[in-house]
Protein backbone atom coordinates (compact mmCIF):
# COMPACT_ATOMS: atom_id res chain seq x y z
CA UNK A 1 0.00 0.00 0.00
CA UNK A 2 1.11 3.56 -0.81
CA UNK A 3 1.05 6.45 1.67
CA UNK A 4 -1.91 7.63 -0.66
CA UNK A 5 -3.56 4.66 -0.52
CA UNK A 6 -2.92 4.76 3.62
CA UNK A 7 -4.66 8.22 3.50
CA UNK A 8 -7.58 6.89 1.71
CA UNK A 9 -7.75 4.02 3.22
CA UNK A 10 -8.13 5.98 6.77
CA UNK A 11 -10.42 8.49 5.52
CA UNK A 12 -13.02 5.95 3.45
CA UNK A 13 -13.21 3.81 6.52
CA UNK A 14 -14.99 6.34 8.59
CA UNK A 15 -18.63 7.22 8.73
CA UNK A 16 -18.45 10.94 8.09
CA UNK A 17 -17.72 10.98 4.10
CA UNK A 18 -20.57 8.51 4.02
CA UNK A 19 -22.96 10.69 5.64
CA UNK A 20 -22.15 13.90 4.05
CA UNK A 21 -22.47 12.37 0.86
CA UNK A 22 -26.20 11.05 1.87
CA UNK A 23 -26.64 14.65 2.99
CA UNK A 24 -25.43 16.26 -0.16
CA UNK A 25 -27.82 13.30 -2.07
CA UNK A 26 -30.82 14.66 -0.11
CA UNK A 27 -29.28 18.57 -1.50
CA UNK A 28 -29.60 17.61 -4.64
CA UNK A 29 -32.91 15.75 -4.43
CA UNK A 30 -34.31 18.54 -3.17
CA UNK A 31 -33.45 21.32 -5.47
CA UNK A 32 -34.16 19.38 -8.77
CA UNK A 33 -37.07 17.02 -7.86
CA UNK A 34 -38.68 19.45 -5.23
CA UNK A 35 -38.23 23.00 -6.05
CA UNK A 36 -37.59 22.23 -9.54
CA UNK A 37 -40.14 19.14 -10.75
CA UNK A 38 -42.70 19.25 -8.06
CA UNK A 39 -43.01 22.87 -8.42
CA UNK A 40 -42.83 22.91 -12.21
CA UNK A 41 -45.59 20.38 -11.84
CA UNK A 42 -47.81 22.04 -9.73
CA UNK A 43 -47.71 25.09 -11.86
CA UNK A 44 -47.23 23.53 -14.78
CA UNK A 45 -49.83 25.53 -16.73
CA UNK A 46 -48.45 29.14 -15.36
CA UNK A 47 -45.13 27.76 -16.24
CA UNK A 48 -45.67 27.40 -19.45
CA UNK A 49 -47.23 30.84 -19.81
CA UNK A 50 -44.08 31.98 -18.98
CA UNK A 51 -44.37 32.10 -14.99
CA UNK A 52 -42.74 29.76 -12.31
CA UNK A 53 -40.13 28.97 -15.26
CA UNK A 54 -37.25 28.85 -13.30
CA UNK A 55 -38.50 25.71 -11.73
CA UNK A 56 -38.50 24.34 -15.11
CA UNK A 57 -34.52 25.25 -15.62
CA UNK A 58 -33.95 23.98 -12.71
CA UNK A 59 -34.58 20.29 -13.42
CA UNK A 60 -34.79 19.59 -16.85
CA UNK A 61 -32.23 18.40 -18.56
CA UNK A 62 -29.70 20.26 -19.82
CA UNK A 63 -30.38 23.12 -18.52
CA UNK A 64 -29.97 21.69 -15.13
CA UNK A 65 -26.56 21.51 -15.48
CA UNK A 66 -26.26 25.44 -14.16
CA UNK A 67 -28.45 24.96 -11.10
CA UNK A 68 -26.49 21.47 -10.10
CA UNK A 69 -22.80 22.98 -10.58
CA UNK A 70 -24.49 26.36 -9.30
CA UNK A 71 -25.28 24.57 -5.90
CA UNK A 72 -22.75 22.36 -5.68
CA UNK A 73 -20.24 24.25 -6.04
CA UNK A 74 -21.40 26.38 -2.86
CA UNK A 75 -22.62 23.48 -0.55
CA UNK A 76 -19.95 21.14 -2.40
CA UNK A 77 -17.68 23.53 -0.77
CA UNK A 78 -19.55 24.59 2.72
CA UNK A 79 -21.05 21.31 3.50
CA UNK A 80 -19.05 18.59 2.21
CA UNK A 81 -15.43 19.85 1.31
CA UNK A 82 -14.69 22.18 4.73
CA UNK A 83 -16.18 19.27 7.04
CA UNK A 84 -14.45 16.28 5.52
CA UNK A 85 -11.28 18.16 4.87
CA UNK A 86 -11.42 19.69 8.79
CA UNK A 87 -12.31 16.34 10.37
CA UNK A 88 -8.97 14.86 8.50
CA UNK A 89 -6.78 17.43 9.41
CA UNK A 90 -7.53 17.81 13.05
CA UNK A 91 -8.74 14.30 14.00
CA UNK A 92 -4.76 13.54 13.50
CA UNK A 93 -3.88 16.01 15.80
CA UNK A 94 -6.46 14.86 18.42
CA UNK A 95 -5.56 11.44 18.04
CA UNK A 96 -2.41 12.11 18.09
CA UNK A 97 -1.88 9.97 14.80
CA UNK A 98 0.44 12.76 13.17
CA UNK A 99 2.77 12.60 15.42
CA UNK A 100 2.81 8.49 15.08
CA UNK A 101 3.27 9.14 11.32
CA UNK A 102 6.05 11.21 11.63
CA UNK A 103 8.34 9.56 14.26
CA UNK A 104 8.19 6.43 11.22
CA UNK A 105 10.46 8.82 8.95
CA UNK A 106 7.76 10.69 7.36
CA UNK A 107 8.65 14.11 6.17
CA UNK A 108 6.61 17.00 7.01
CA UNK A 109 5.72 18.63 3.97
CA UNK A 110 5.19 15.31 2.70
CA UNK A 111 2.83 13.84 5.69
CA UNK A 112 0.29 17.05 4.76
CA UNK A 113 1.14 16.96 0.96
CA UNK A 114 -0.28 13.46 1.36
CA UNK A 115 -3.14 14.54 3.97
CA UNK A 116 -3.75 17.27 0.96
CA UNK A 117 -3.93 14.79 -1.97
CA UNK A 118 -6.00 12.34 -0.14
CA UNK A 119 -8.42 14.47 0.60
CA UNK A 120 -8.67 16.05 -2.69
CA UNK A 121 -9.47 13.03 -4.21
CA UNK A 122 -11.90 11.44 -1.85
CA UNK A 123 -13.83 14.89 -1.75
CA UNK A 124 -13.25 14.51 -6.13
CA UNK A 125 -15.07 11.23 -5.92
CA UNK A 126 -18.24 11.55 -3.73
CA UNK A 127 -18.80 15.00 -5.41
CA UNK A 128 -18.59 13.48 -9.04
CA UNK A 129 -20.91 10.88 -7.60
CA UNK A 130 -23.35 13.60 -5.89
CA UNK A 131 -23.29 15.43 -9.36
CA UNK A 132 -24.11 12.19 -11.22
CA UNK A 133 -26.86 10.90 -9.14
CA UNK A 134 -28.02 14.77 -9.65
CA UNK A 135 -27.84 14.22 -13.54
CA UNK A 136 -29.40 11.19 -13.10
CA UNK A 137 -32.62 12.69 -10.66
CA UNK A 138 -32.49 15.68 -13.85
CA UNK A 139 -32.85 12.79 -16.56
CA UNK A 140 -35.59 10.99 -14.59
CA UNK A 141 -37.88 14.14 -14.05
CA UNK A 142 -37.28 15.48 -17.51
CA UNK A 143 -38.13 12.30 -19.20
CA UNK A 144 -41.24 11.86 -16.89
CA UNK A 145 -42.02 15.79 -17.93
CA UNK A 146 -42.00 14.08 -21.52
CA UNK A 147 -39.33 16.63 -22.33
CA UNK A 148 -36.80 15.09 -25.05
CA UNK A 149 -33.31 14.18 -23.35
CA UNK A 150 -30.87 15.98 -25.67
CA UNK A 151 -27.61 18.55 -25.66
CA UNK A 152 -29.10 20.34 -28.85
CA UNK A 153 -30.76 23.27 -27.16
CA UNK A 154 -30.60 26.82 -27.63
CA UNK A 155 -26.67 27.86 -26.39
CA UNK A 156 -26.79 24.27 -24.80
CA UNK A 157 -23.55 23.04 -24.02
CA UNK A 158 -21.24 20.51 -25.57
CA UNK A 159 -19.67 16.91 -24.57
CA UNK A 160 -16.59 19.44 -23.74
CA UNK A 161 -17.92 22.17 -22.48
CA UNK A 162 -19.98 20.60 -19.81
CA UNK A 163 -16.55 18.91 -18.37
CA UNK A 164 -15.10 22.93 -18.64
CA UNK A 165 -18.39 23.90 -16.07
CA UNK A 166 -17.41 21.06 -14.37
CA UNK A 167 -13.83 21.93 -13.89
CA UNK A 168 -15.28 25.72 -13.17
CA UNK A 169 -17.13 25.08 -10.51
CA UNK A 170 -14.54 22.22 -9.06
CA UNK A 171 -12.03 25.52 -9.07
CA UNK A 172 -14.46 27.44 -7.12
CA UNK A 173 -14.85 24.52 -4.42
CA UNK A 174 -10.96 24.59 -4.10
CA UNK A 175 -10.23 28.07 -2.02
CA UNK A 176 -12.91 27.19 0.43
CA UNK A 177 -11.62 23.56 0.81
CA UNK A 178 -8.13 24.86 1.11
CA UNK A 179 -9.19 27.95 3.99
CA UNK A 180 -10.58 25.31 5.65
CA UNK A 181 -7.65 22.88 5.65
CA UNK A 182 -5.59 26.10 6.58
CA UNK A 183 -7.57 26.69 9.52
CA UNK A 184 -7.81 23.27 10.58
CA UNK A 185 -3.77 22.93 10.40
CA UNK A 186 -3.45 26.48 12.11
CA UNK A 187 -5.92 25.83 14.86
CA UNK A 188 -5.57 21.40 15.14
CA UNK A 189 -9.34 21.74 15.26
CA UNK A 190 -12.46 20.42 13.29
CA UNK A 191 -14.53 23.03 14.39
CA UNK A 192 -12.43 25.66 13.72
CA UNK A 193 -11.67 24.54 9.91
CA UNK A 194 -15.39 23.94 9.64
CA UNK A 195 -17.06 27.12 11.43
CA UNK A 196 -14.09 29.06 9.55
CA UNK A 197 -14.78 28.11 6.22
CA UNK A 198 -18.41 27.74 6.30
CA UNK A 199 -18.65 31.20 8.11
CA UNK A 200 -16.14 33.01 5.70
CA UNK A 201 -18.29 32.11 2.70
CA UNK A 202 -21.56 33.54 4.01
CA UNK A 203 -20.48 36.13 5.28
CA UNK A 204 -18.17 36.68 2.15
CA UNK A 205 -21.22 36.89 -0.05
CA UNK A 206 -23.06 39.33 2.17
CA UNK A 207 -20.09 41.38 2.43
CA UNK A 208 -19.57 41.97 -1.61
CA UNK A 209 -23.42 42.86 -1.99
CA UNK A 210 -22.52 45.42 0.84
CA UNK A 211 -19.35 46.43 -0.62
CA UNK A 212 -20.60 47.07 -4.58
CA UNK A 213 -22.70 49.34 -3.17
CA UNK A 214 -20.23 51.60 -1.24
CA UNK A 215 -18.15 53.80 -3.28
CA UNK A 216 -14.04 54.29 -3.52
CA UNK A 217 -11.99 51.68 -2.10
CA UNK A 218 -14.54 49.73 -0.38
CA UNK A 219 -16.03 49.23 -4.00
CA UNK A 220 -12.56 47.71 -5.07
CA UNK A 221 -12.13 45.75 -2.42
CA UNK A 222 -14.48 42.44 -3.68
CA UNK A 223 -12.67 42.49 -7.18
CA UNK A 224 -9.37 40.86 -5.14
CA UNK A 225 -12.18 38.31 -2.83
CA UNK A 226 -12.20 35.11 -3.35
CA UNK A 227 -16.49 34.75 -3.68
CA UNK A 228 -15.87 37.50 -6.62
CA UNK A 229 -13.77 34.86 -8.80
CA UNK A 230 -16.17 31.94 -7.72
CA UNK A 231 -18.53 34.14 -9.14
CA UNK A 232 -17.09 34.86 -12.60
CA UNK A 233 -16.66 30.96 -13.15
CA UNK A 234 -19.77 29.98 -12.19
CA UNK A 235 -21.26 32.67 -14.23
CA UNK A 236 -19.01 31.20 -16.90
CA UNK A 237 -21.01 28.33 -16.31
CA UNK A 238 -24.79 30.20 -17.72
CA UNK A 239 -26.00 29.48 -21.07
CA UNK A 240 -29.31 29.92 -22.83
CA UNK A 241 -29.64 32.79 -20.98
CA UNK A 242 -32.46 31.03 -18.90
CA UNK A 243 -32.72 31.92 -15.02
CA UNK A 244 -32.57 28.62 -12.49
CA UNK A 245 -33.15 28.09 -8.87
CA UNK A 246 -29.86 28.30 -6.76
CA UNK A 247 -29.97 28.76 -2.17
CA UNK A 248 -26.03 29.72 -2.97
CA UNK A 249 -26.20 33.03 -1.03
CA UNK A 250 -24.69 35.07 -3.23
CA UNK A 251 -25.79 37.65 -5.82
CA UNK A 252 -27.09 35.92 -9.38
CA UNK A 253 -23.54 35.90 -10.94
CA UNK A 254 -23.85 37.59 -14.19
CA UNK A 255 -20.65 37.22 -16.61
CA UNK A 256 -21.32 40.83 -17.13
CA UNK A 257 -20.28 42.29 -14.00
CA UNK A 258 -17.94 40.03 -12.87
CA UNK A 259 -13.57 39.46 -14.08
CA UNK A 260 -12.96 37.32 -17.18
CA UNK A 261 -12.83 33.51 -16.18
CA UNK A 262 -9.05 32.99 -16.95
CA UNK A 263 -8.23 35.92 -14.86
CA UNK A 264 -10.56 35.05 -12.22
CA UNK A 265 -8.92 31.54 -12.28
CA UNK A 266 -5.55 32.94 -11.64
CA UNK A 267 -6.94 34.66 -8.81
CA UNK A 268 -8.25 31.97 -7.29
CA UNK A 269 -4.96 30.21 -7.83
CA UNK A 270 -3.17 32.71 -6.46
CA UNK A 271 -5.41 32.63 -2.98
CA UNK A 272 -4.86 28.83 -3.06
CA UNK A 273 -0.96 29.34 -3.19
CA UNK A 274 -1.34 31.67 0.05
CA UNK A 275 -3.34 29.43 2.07
CA UNK A 276 -0.96 26.71 1.25
CA UNK A 277 1.89 28.51 2.11
CA UNK A 278 0.34 29.52 5.50
CA UNK A 279 -0.38 25.51 6.00
CA UNK A 280 3.04 24.27 5.43
CA UNK A 281 4.81 27.18 7.30
CA UNK A 282 3.06 26.76 10.23
CA UNK A 283 3.18 23.12 10.33
CA UNK A 284 6.63 22.85 8.91
CA UNK A 285 8.01 24.74 12.34
CA UNK A 286 5.44 23.47 14.77
CA UNK A 287 6.44 21.77 17.63
CA UNK A 288 4.07 18.66 18.34
CA UNK A 289 3.81 17.91 21.77
CA UNK A 290 2.29 15.25 23.70
CA UNK A 291 -0.73 17.12 24.92
CA UNK A 292 -1.76 17.26 21.08
CA UNK A 293 -2.66 13.69 21.74
CA UNK B 1 31.28 -1.26 26.03
CA UNK B 2 31.30 -1.14 22.44
CA UNK B 3 33.80 0.50 20.13
CA UNK B 4 31.41 1.97 17.39
CA UNK B 5 30.02 5.39 17.54
CA UNK B 6 27.03 5.95 19.69
CA UNK B 7 23.80 4.74 17.90
CA UNK B 8 21.84 7.82 19.60
CA UNK B 9 23.87 11.35 20.84
CA UNK B 10 22.53 14.85 22.42
CA UNK B 11 25.15 17.12 23.00
CA UNK B 12 23.65 20.40 25.08
CA UNK B 13 20.02 19.23 24.14
CA UNK B 14 18.02 22.30 25.40
CA UNK B 15 13.93 23.05 25.30
CA UNK B 16 12.75 25.89 27.04
CA UNK B 17 8.99 26.96 27.24
CA UNK B 18 8.80 30.75 27.99
CA UNK B 19 10.28 30.93 31.20
CA UNK B 20 10.57 27.61 32.02
CA UNK B 21 13.56 25.43 30.82
CA UNK B 22 12.15 21.73 30.41
CA UNK B 23 15.76 20.21 29.03
CA UNK B 24 18.71 21.88 30.13
CA UNK B 25 21.99 20.98 27.94
CA UNK B 26 21.07 17.07 28.25
CA UNK B 27 24.13 15.09 27.23
CA UNK B 28 23.37 11.15 26.18
CA UNK B 29 25.32 8.77 24.56
CA UNK B 30 23.64 5.45 23.69
CA UNK B 31 26.23 2.82 22.19
CA UNK B 32 24.95 0.53 19.69
CA UNK B 33 23.76 -2.95 20.51
CA UNK B 34 23.38 -1.60 24.27
CA UNK B 35 19.48 -1.65 26.02
CA UNK B 36 19.73 2.21 27.46
CA UNK B 37 17.42 2.95 30.22
CA UNK B 38 16.47 6.74 31.00
CA UNK B 39 15.14 7.51 34.43
CA UNK B 40 13.59 10.54 36.08
CA UNK B 41 10.90 11.45 38.12
CA UNK B 42 7.73 13.12 36.89
CA UNK B 43 8.76 16.01 35.10
CA UNK B 44 12.53 15.51 34.85
CA UNK B 45 11.89 16.13 30.73
CA UNK B 46 11.95 12.57 29.91
CA UNK B 47 9.43 13.00 27.38
CA UNK B 48 10.34 16.53 26.46
CA UNK B 49 14.15 14.54 25.02
CA UNK B 50 12.29 11.72 23.81
CA UNK B 51 10.21 14.15 21.43
CA UNK B 52 13.27 15.86 20.33
CA UNK B 53 15.30 13.33 19.54
CA UNK B 54 12.40 11.80 17.14
CA UNK B 55 12.36 15.46 16.15
CA UNK B 56 8.81 16.29 16.91
CA UNK B 57 9.97 19.16 18.65
CA UNK B 58 12.73 22.13 18.08
CA UNK B 59 15.21 22.57 20.12
CA UNK B 60 16.16 25.66 21.87
CA UNK B 61 19.87 24.59 21.73
CA UNK B 62 22.04 21.66 21.31
CA UNK B 63 22.07 19.09 18.82
CA UNK B 64 21.18 15.53 18.24
CA UNK B 65 22.97 12.99 16.45
CA UNK B 66 21.53 9.07 15.33
CA UNK B 67 23.87 6.84 13.64
CA UNK B 68 26.60 9.40 13.54
CA UNK B 69 24.71 12.29 11.63
CA UNK B 70 23.20 15.34 12.89
CA UNK B 71 19.22 14.70 13.14
CA UNK B 72 17.55 17.79 12.17
CA UNK B 73 19.33 16.93 8.78
CA UNK B 74 18.77 13.68 8.04
CA UNK B 75 15.82 13.22 10.33
CA UNK B 76 13.31 11.19 7.79
CA UNK B 77 16.11 9.40 6.98
CA UNK B 78 17.18 8.93 10.59
CA UNK B 79 13.88 7.78 11.61
CA UNK B 80 13.37 5.11 8.82
CA UNK B 81 15.89 2.98 10.90
CA UNK B 82 14.52 4.02 14.38
CA UNK B 83 11.07 2.49 15.92
CA UNK B 84 9.26 4.15 18.59
CA UNK B 85 6.63 4.41 21.20
CA UNK B 86 5.50 7.94 22.47
CA UNK B 87 3.79 8.59 25.47
CA UNK B 88 -0.05 8.56 24.99
CA UNK B 89 -0.27 5.30 21.98
CA UNK B 90 -2.53 7.05 19.04
CA UNK B 91 -3.88 4.60 16.60
CA UNK B 92 -6.87 5.32 14.88
CA UNK B 93 -9.41 4.01 16.41
CA UNK B 94 -11.92 3.12 13.21
CA UNK B 95 -9.70 1.04 11.88
CA UNK B 96 -8.54 -3.08 12.91
CA UNK B 97 -4.85 -3.48 14.27
CA UNK B 98 -3.94 -5.13 10.97
CA UNK B 99 -5.21 -2.14 8.72
CA UNK B 100 -3.46 0.59 11.46
CA UNK B 101 -0.13 -1.81 11.01
CA UNK B 102 -0.82 -1.53 7.41
CA UNK B 103 -0.57 2.11 7.38
CA UNK B 104 2.24 2.13 9.61
CA UNK B 105 4.03 -0.38 6.96
CA UNK B 106 3.25 2.12 3.93
CA UNK B 107 4.50 5.01 5.60
CA UNK B 108 7.66 3.49 6.52
CA UNK B 109 7.74 1.72 3.09
CA UNK B 110 9.46 -1.81 2.44
CA UNK B 111 7.43 -3.98 4.93
CA UNK B 112 5.95 -7.38 3.75
CA UNK B 113 2.83 -8.21 4.44
CA UNK B 114 3.72 -11.08 6.52
CA UNK B 115 5.81 -8.89 8.34
CA UNK B 116 2.60 -7.29 9.82
CA UNK B 117 1.08 -11.21 10.69
CA UNK B 118 4.53 -11.44 12.20
CA UNK B 119 4.41 -8.78 14.32
CA UNK B 120 0.87 -9.43 15.13
CA UNK B 121 1.95 -12.73 16.37
CA UNK B 122 4.78 -11.42 18.18
CA UNK B 123 3.00 -9.27 20.52
CA UNK B 124 0.07 -11.98 20.97
CA UNK B 125 -2.91 -9.84 18.92
CA UNK B 126 -3.04 -12.26 15.82
CA UNK B 127 -6.46 -13.37 17.34
CA UNK B 128 -7.80 -10.08 17.24
CA UNK B 129 -6.04 -8.42 14.30
CA UNK B 130 -9.66 -7.82 12.89
CA UNK B 131 -11.27 -6.18 15.86
CA UNK B 132 -11.46 -2.37 15.69
CA UNK B 133 -8.84 -0.45 17.88
CA UNK B 134 -11.35 1.41 19.74
CA UNK B 135 -12.00 -1.90 21.87
CA UNK B 136 -8.94 -2.45 22.61
CA UNK B 137 -7.90 -1.82 26.47
CA UNK B 138 -4.73 -0.01 26.90
CA UNK B 139 -2.84 -2.87 27.30
CA UNK B 140 -3.70 -4.11 23.80
CA UNK B 141 -2.74 -0.89 22.72
CA UNK B 142 0.09 -1.02 24.14
CA UNK B 143 1.32 -4.28 22.37
CA UNK B 144 0.10 -2.77 19.16
CA UNK B 145 1.99 0.08 19.66
CA UNK B 146 5.61 -2.64 20.23
CA UNK B 147 4.11 -4.18 16.90
CA UNK B 148 4.04 -0.72 15.12
CA UNK B 149 7.56 -0.03 16.45
CA UNK B 150 9.35 -3.05 15.68
CA UNK B 151 7.52 -3.66 12.23
CA UNK B 152 9.99 -2.35 9.97
CA UNK B 153 12.70 -4.07 11.97
CA UNK B 154 14.22 -0.93 13.31
CA UNK B 155 18.04 -0.76 14.47
CA UNK B 156 17.42 1.54 17.65
CA UNK B 157 14.14 1.84 19.93
CA UNK B 158 13.11 4.57 21.22
CA UNK B 159 10.10 3.51 23.70
CA UNK B 160 8.43 6.44 26.14
CA UNK B 161 6.90 4.59 29.37
CA UNK B 162 6.64 1.62 27.31
CA UNK B 163 5.05 -0.66 30.16
CA UNK B 164 1.97 1.51 30.91
CA UNK B 165 -1.24 0.05 31.12
CA UNK B 166 0.07 -3.53 30.94
CA UNK B 167 -0.32 -6.36 33.60
CA UNK B 168 2.01 -8.04 35.56
CA UNK B 169 1.98 -10.54 32.89
CA UNK B 170 2.52 -8.57 30.15
CA UNK B 171 5.52 -6.40 31.71
CA UNK B 172 7.25 -9.59 32.14
CA UNK B 173 6.43 -10.73 29.00
CA UNK B 174 7.42 -7.08 27.55
CA UNK B 175 10.88 -6.87 29.69
CA UNK B 176 11.78 -10.60 28.54
CA UNK B 177 11.16 -8.83 24.62
CA UNK B 178 13.50 -6.31 25.31
CA UNK B 179 15.97 -8.31 26.94
CA UNK B 180 15.95 -10.51 23.61
CA UNK B 181 15.80 -6.89 21.24
CA UNK B 182 19.18 -6.23 23.40
CA UNK B 183 20.71 -9.88 22.69
CA UNK B 184 20.24 -9.43 19.08
CA UNK B 185 22.17 -6.30 18.85
CA UNK B 186 18.89 -3.83 18.27
CA UNK B 187 19.64 -0.68 20.37
CA UNK B 188 16.79 0.49 22.62
CA UNK B 189 16.42 3.52 24.33
CA UNK B 190 13.70 2.93 26.83
CA UNK B 191 12.44 5.51 29.87
CA UNK B 192 10.80 4.49 33.01
CA UNK B 193 9.60 5.08 36.29
CA UNK B 194 9.42 1.39 36.90
CA UNK B 195 12.98 0.78 38.24
CA UNK B 196 13.03 -2.80 39.07
CA UNK B 197 12.21 -2.96 35.24
CA UNK B 198 14.80 -0.63 34.11
CA UNK B 199 17.62 -2.43 36.40
CA UNK B 200 16.40 -5.91 35.52
CA UNK B 201 16.23 -4.87 31.69
CA UNK B 202 18.61 -2.12 30.80
CA UNK B 203 22.76 -2.61 30.57
CA UNK B 204 23.38 0.85 31.30
CA UNK B 205 21.32 3.99 32.49
CA UNK B 206 21.43 7.88 32.76
CA UNK B 207 19.12 9.35 35.56
CA UNK B 208 17.57 13.20 34.72
CA UNK B 209 16.54 15.57 37.28
CA UNK B 210 15.05 18.92 36.19
CA UNK B 211 16.13 18.71 32.69
CA UNK B 212 19.79 17.87 33.61
CA UNK B 213 21.44 14.73 33.80
CA UNK B 214 22.86 13.68 37.63
CA UNK B 215 23.71 10.37 37.17
CA UNK B 216 25.21 7.98 34.23
CA UNK B 217 26.43 4.83 33.32
CA UNK B 218 26.19 0.81 33.54
CA UNK B 219 23.89 -0.21 35.72
CA UNK B 220 26.39 -2.66 37.73
CA UNK B 221 29.15 0.37 38.48
CA UNK B 222 25.70 2.93 39.80
CA UNK B 223 24.52 0.08 41.90
CA UNK B 224 27.97 -0.40 43.38
CA UNK B 225 28.48 3.58 43.94
CA UNK B 226 25.77 2.41 46.67
CA UNK B 227 27.99 -0.01 47.89
CA UNK B 228 28.27 -0.62 51.58
CA UNK B 229 29.58 -3.11 54.10
CA UNK B 230 27.94 -4.54 56.87
CA UNK B 231 29.76 -5.31 59.89
CA UNK B 232 29.48 -7.09 63.31
CA UNK B 233 32.58 -7.28 65.14
CA UNK B 234 33.51 -7.95 68.99
CA UNK B 235 34.64 -4.29 70.08
CA UNK B 236 31.77 -1.46 68.74
CA UNK B 237 33.72 1.45 70.34
CA UNK B 238 37.13 0.83 69.26
CA UNK B 239 35.57 -0.77 66.02
CA UNK B 240 34.51 3.05 65.40
CA UNK B 241 37.80 4.33 66.44
CA UNK B 242 39.51 2.58 64.05
CA UNK B 243 37.06 2.93 61.22
CA UNK B 244 37.52 7.06 61.51
CA UNK B 245 40.98 7.40 60.63
CA UNK B 246 39.44 5.25 57.06
CA UNK B 247 38.15 7.81 54.41
CA UNK B 248 34.80 5.93 54.41
CA UNK B 249 32.23 6.77 56.68
CA UNK B 250 30.95 4.12 59.14
CA UNK B 251 27.90 4.11 61.34
CA UNK B 252 26.78 2.13 64.37
CA UNK B 253 23.41 0.37 63.21
CA UNK B 254 22.47 -1.46 66.71
CA UNK B 255 24.34 -3.69 69.19
CA UNK B 256 27.67 -4.98 67.74
CA UNK B 257 26.61 -3.99 63.95
CA UNK B 258 28.10 -1.54 61.82
CA UNK B 259 28.05 -0.26 58.67
CA UNK B 260 30.45 1.18 56.16
CA UNK B 261 29.69 3.30 53.34
CA UNK B 262 33.03 1.45 51.28
CA UNK B 263 33.01 -0.38 47.89
CA UNK B 264 33.74 -4.10 48.34
CA UNK B 265 37.64 -4.18 47.58
CA UNK B 266 37.57 -2.19 50.50
CA UNK B 267 36.95 -5.14 52.91
CA UNK B 268 41.05 -6.33 53.12
CA UNK B 269 41.68 -2.60 54.49
CA UNK B 270 39.01 -2.65 56.97
CA UNK B 271 39.68 -6.07 58.21
CA UNK B 272 43.57 -5.18 58.88
CA UNK B 273 42.27 -1.66 60.74
CA UNK B 274 39.89 -3.45 62.77
CA UNK B 275 42.64 -6.45 63.63
CA UNK B 276 45.29 -3.48 64.72
CA UNK B 277 43.40 -2.33 67.07
CA UNK B 278 42.63 -6.15 68.19
CA UNK B 279 39.07 -5.86 67.26
CA UNK B 280 38.04 -9.07 65.32
CA UNK B 281 35.32 -9.37 62.76
CA UNK B 282 32.04 -11.77 63.51
CA UNK B 283 30.78 -10.99 60.16
CA UNK B 284 31.71 -8.92 57.28
CA UNK B 285 29.35 -9.09 54.26
CA UNK B 286 28.40 -6.60 51.17
CA UNK B 287 25.59 -5.02 51.19
CA UNK B 288 24.59 -4.29 47.79
CA UNK B 289 22.37 -0.97 46.93
CA UNK B 290 19.60 -1.50 44.54
CA UNK B 291 18.97 0.82 41.75
CA UNK B 292 15.42 2.38 42.72
CA UNK B 293 17.73 3.47 46.13
CA UNK B 294 19.95 5.24 44.12
CA UNK B 295 17.70 6.70 42.03
CA UNK B 296 15.98 7.83 45.00
CA UNK B 297 18.92 9.12 46.82
CA UNK B 298 19.95 10.87 43.84
CA UNK B 299 16.35 13.04 42.74
CA UNK B 300 15.94 13.87 46.54
CA UNK B 301 19.20 15.41 46.49
CA UNK B 302 21.47 17.74 44.40
CA UNK B 303 24.52 14.77 43.64
CA UNK B 304 26.26 14.72 40.15
CA UNK B 305 28.04 12.32 38.89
Amino acid sequence: MTVLGAEILKTTKRWMPYVLFLFAVAGTAVIILLFGYTAWFNERDEAEAGFGIESFFTFAWPWSLQALLDNGQFYGSALFVAILTSSSVATEYNWGTARGALIRGQSRGKYLATKLAGTALICTMFLLAVFAVGVLFSVIATAIAHKSLTLDVPGGPSVPEIGLMILRAAWGIVPYGLLAFMLAVVGRSTALGVAGAIGYMFVEGIAIAILRELSGIWNDIPDILIGTQVSSLIAANRFGGVEYISFAPRERPEATDLPDPWMAALVIAAWCALLLAVAFFVFLRRDLQSRDV
Amino acid sequence: MSSSPPVLKTSGLSKRYGKRLALAGLDLEVPSGRVFGFLGPNGAGKTTAISLILGLISPTSGRVELFGEDARRQLAASLKRVGAILEGVAFYPHLSARDNLRICAAISGGVAAARIEETLRLVGLSGRARDKVRGYSMGMRQRLALAAALLHDPELLVLDEPTNGLDPAGMREFRDLIRELGRSGKTVFVSSHLLGEVEQMCDEVAIVKEGRVIASGAVADLVRQGDALDLRVTDVAAAMEALAALPWPAVLVDGDRLSIEAPRDSAAEISRALAERQVYLYELRPRETSLEEIFLELTSEEVVS
